[in-house]
């Protein structure tokens, strides 16, 4: 088990996970479907996203000195702001202020918005595993992994809110089509580049297996999977029945879509758990 | 679903074990037994680290933190100096911030006859 500073970094990390995907999720359907009244969830995840990349930040410093005091040491913040624990925590601040200067500024806001979220997105690419491996592959699959998962998590609440009114329930229809149509390109990519990047950080079947590292993987697969599912009841049921005019469909959709939501947390409270407490397998 | 990933994450919490600890070898040895007080402990690391926190506790009782004052740059061997604190176990905990920004520690003991 972890530790109590451990722990905190754990659920700081969901936090983290959380704020930056949706936000970033959130201003690039924004921008891609048109979506209406997205401002307020967009500010609130990245202002969730900005608090925890501090409290991350902080909480390495206690990690430094073992006890709080190292949370607010000058001299360990300093030391770690030299380190590409630095580098990112710069990438997240500014990320996440371009996304939410870019939510006041009208309608080139929205692309400001957007690559807010997507500088937020490349600072992962800067700390963890796959940092450490230096090889600029493995970075450009990660990169398109958590572009391609944060729209999905992005599009999520807008089309539930969509199908929850009567008056909208066209307009829902539409944008689950064309998300339905964007998936068929992304999926594909988010499988390829997750089995590459599971490849090359656990590298065999017995490490899979064998490693807490290697589990923790299972489980999030398995989620995925889950996730796969649902989308596929969605795109395949419940969108060409709304398009079609069956009302029904949209409260199944919401449904659906509430189900991905929760799937979606334990996804990325898992990848929380392998990124924060679990060492690749050697 | 939920007894499943509940058993998962007990799981992996389980085998987690100590998150990096690149320690290569220490003087004394971890688990060594001397015969003499050593007048300074060696810390050799797989890759540069930078150490930030070093405690010793002397049989369970005496904790005290080394000063790290001239200990500022990221390299792989520290000479901590030692105070005879008498016969016994010492165990030295140590953290310490790796070049990659990994937050590092781990401990090792020897006993004094």
């Amino acid at each position: 088990m972890p530790d109590a500073f451990g722990l905190a970094a754990i659920v700081t990390k969901f936090a983290l996970y959380l704020g930056v995907m949706t936000a970033a999720g959130t201003v690039m359907a924004t921008l891609m479907f048109r979506l209406d009244r997205t401002r307020g969830l967009a500010a609130a995840f990245a202002v969730l996203g900005l608090a925890a990349t501090i409290l991350a930040f902080s909480l390495r410093g206690a990690n430094l000195t073992g006890d709080l005091s190292g949370m607010t040491d000058p001299e360990m913040l300093g030391l770690l702001w030299t380190t590409p624990v630095g580098t990112a925590l710069l990438l997240r601040l500014v990320g996440l202020g371009l996304l939410i200067a870019g939510l006041f500024m009208g309608r080139v806001g929205a692309w400001v918005s957007a690559l807010g979220g997507v500088v937020a997105i490349w600072s992962f690419d800067h700390v963890g595993h796959v940092s450490s491996r230096d090889t600029t592959l493995l970075d450009i699959a990660l990169t398109l992994h958590l572009l391609t998962v944060a729209l999905w998590i992005g599009v999520l609440t807008p089309l539930k809110r969509l199908a929850s009114l009567p008056d909208t329930f066209n307009m829902a229809a539409n944008v689950g089509h064309r998300f339905g149509v964007v998936a068929t390109a992304t999926v594909p990519v988010l499988i390829i580049v997750g089995g590459y990047m599971g490849y090359q950080l656990v590298g065999s079947f017995t490490a899979l297996i064998g490693t807490g590292y290697g589990q923790a993987l299972i489980i999030k697969v398995l989620l995925i999977v889950a996730l796969l599912g649902l989308a596929a009841a969605n795109k395949l049921r419940f969108i060409p029945a709304l398009r079609a005019g069956d009302s029904a469909a949209a409260s199944h959709l919401s449904k659906s879509i509430s189900v991905e939501w929760l799937i979606i947390l334990a996804v990325l409270g898992t990848t929380a758990v392998l990124t924060t407490h679990l060492t690749l397998p050697a | 679903m939920k007894a499943i990933l509940l058993a998962g994450m007990i799981g992996i919490w389980a085998t987690g074990a100590m998150a990096h600890s690149p320690l290569d070898a220490t003087t004394p040895a971890n688990e060594a037994i001397v015969t003499e007080m050593p007048t300074e402990v060696l810390m050799n690391f797989k890759g540069d680290i930078r150490l930030t926190r070093v405690a010793i506790t002397h049989a369970d009782t005496h904790s005290m933190d080394m000063d790290l004052g001239e200990q500022t740059a990221f390299t792989q061997e520290f000479a901590l100096p030692m105070h005879d604190m008498g016969a016994g176990t010492y165990v030295i905990e140590w953290r310490g911030l790796g070049v990659d920004g990994h937050a590092l520690n781990g401990s090792f003991s020897f006993t004094v006859e």
